[in-house]
């Protein structure tokens, strides 16, 4: 995973895995805003990190469909030893 | 000073989404022509299977009747169930502002006999097919028969006693009389009936080991219960919900109440036993019966189980003469299920909501595509007939074993 993972690319998953469109602009103001908030229930969050995972073909860290935000979620996968990988 | 007055369960709202009709209107509409839609099986992955024929419900349109969100974490049987619960809710005329005020108020009763089987293949092919990282979360309660009770009640926000009847076909009865139960013990209403999605390729899988299933492949000669030409049962998908409510409250409030659950019982007499399932279910009715405190000459009507084995058909013309006496020779009895396929669980709420509208439309809807009865019963045959309908009975078996037997009373009589 060289690439950091983006708004877009939540964007997009949170779509694919749990059904819930919200435009990257929107989920940008909304950094801070819960997943909970946002229509995302925690097996939709679990969906998410799933996605990432087998897209990127390795795990993301142990806490990663705990975050209740996006901000707290792109910091946590981007920020890990996966990201830098 | 009269005594208070025992808590009653009033249906007070019908929510319907059938082979021949998505909504109440069209449904009551198609069964009263006796009008029969069952076709060759058309879904894809469906169309190579020794089952030919079935009622499939084509002119559902799930994106529009539920959000994304919950799309892509239920099956269709769902989709059916929070459909029909929001029409149901929509007739009663219980809106998000009326039942919000006192969430513990409404619970919710459905019952389901093959759960969520499109969406578990989906995910199952995914496990064999790539591994267990490729199944999708929602696996974990879509194909779950609580499903779609746990879905409609996180929808609506209902928080009052919420279960799931797991109990063969007649659990569709089932379903109805717990609702009534939870309604004479406190709850001031229950969302209750109960939906199915059998018609995936797994699901049929699974159902080709039932003696039972009808393999005929024309449409007009695949489901013929009671006939000399009967060779089984024709599955459907589908089904309808009912709002239950206490009648008092009901007609506090104005809300039109169309008919009472009066009376209930259940028995079991093992799976495929249809000769023993003749004491089951006359039993089952003479319970029903006892507790709506209703003569067996009070029925105006029978909505026959109607298996279409010559067994069972037999079992349950003997059932209905040993329950009813005399006058079971006599009491119109129909099938309308001939028309649109027998939707397991879901098959006996539709029957029950069929039953309803006969009694308000005073008119008895006709058994498609069955002409010569060969048991001693008045089947209601070719045009739906006229009649003062006070009081009707519903019969549903299963395939496993379970009789159950519901009495309905007419709304505008019933205060």
């Amino acid at each position: 995973m060289s690439d950091r993972i983006t708004v877009e690319e939540l964007s997009e998953l949170m779509k694919k895995a749990a059904g819930v469109t919200v435009a990257p602009e929107e989920l940008q103001q909304h950094y801070d805003t819960g997943f909970d908030v946002l229509g995302i229930d925690s097996l939709g969050l679990l969906g998410v990190v799933g996605e990432l995972e087998k897209r990127y073909g390795t795990p993301l860290p142990p806490d990663a469909e705990r975050c209740r935000t996006p901000r707290q979620f792109l910091d946590l996968v981007n920020g890990s030893a996966v990201a830098g990988a | 000073m009269s005594e208070p007055h025992p808590r009653r369960a009033a249906v007070t709202g019908i929510g319907v989404v059938a082979p021949n009709g998505t909504s109440t209107e069209s449904f009551w509409k198609s069964t009263q022509e006796g009008v029969s839609v069952l076709d060759r099986i058309t879904r894809e992955g469906c169309t190579d299977m020794p089952l030919r024929v079935a009622g499939e419900v084509r002119r559902f349109d799930a994106p529009e009747a539920v959000e994304e969100r919950i799309l892509v974490q239920t099956d269709r049987f769902t989709h059916f169930a929070l459909a029909t619960a929001d029409s149901a809710l929509e007739d009663a005329r219980l809106g998000r502002a009326d039942t919000g005020e006192d969430p513990f108020s409404v619970g919710v009763v459905t019952a389901a006999g093959s759960g969520g089987g499109e969406f578990g293949q989906r995910e199952l092919e995914q496990l064999w097919g790539k591994g267990s990282r490729y199944v999708g979360p929602y696996q974990s309660i879509a194909w779950f028969y609580a499903a779609s009770t746990g879905q409609i009640s996180i929808r609506r926000g209902f928080k009052g006693p919420c279960s799931v009847v797991a109990a063969d076909e007649a659990g569709g009865l089932d379903a109805l009389a717990h609702a009534a139960r939870a309604v004479r013990r406190g709850t001031d209403v229950l969302v209750a009936g109960a939906t199915e999605a059998p018609l995936a390729p797994y699901s049929m899988a699974c159902q080709l080991g039932y003696d039972e299933l009808s393999t005929e492949p024309d449409p007009n000669r695949a489901y013929r219960p009671f006939t000399g030409a009967a060779c089984g049962f024709v599955p459907a998908e589908g089904g309808a919900v009912l709002v239950v409510e206490e009648e008092t409250a009901a007609r506090e409030r104005g809300a039109r109440v169309r008919a009472v659950l009066a009376g209930h019982a259940a028995t079991f007499t093992g799976a495929s036993r249809w000769k023993e399932s003749r004491q089951g279910l006359a039993r089952a009715i003479a319970a029903a019966l006892q507790e709506a405190g209703c003569a067996p000459g009070e029925v105006d009507a029978v909505f026959a189980d109607a298996l279409g084995v010559p067994e069972a058909d037999r079992a349950e013309a003997l059932a209905i003469a040993d329950a009813l006496g005399a006058h079971g020779g006599k009491v119109p009895v129909t099938a309308p299920k001939t028309g649109i396929g027998r939707g397991y669980c879901a098959a006996s709420v539709l029957d029950t909501a069929a039953a309803v509208l006969a009694m308000e439309h005073g008119l008895i809807p006709p058994t498609p595509n069955v002409f010569d009865v060969c048991h001693d019963l008045d089947l209601v045959t070719g045009r739906a007939r006229p009649a003062d309908l006070r009081t009707v009975l519903v019969l549903s078996r299963g395939l496993m074993g379970s009789n159950a037997a519901l009495v309905l009373r007419r709304g505008a009589d019933a205060s």
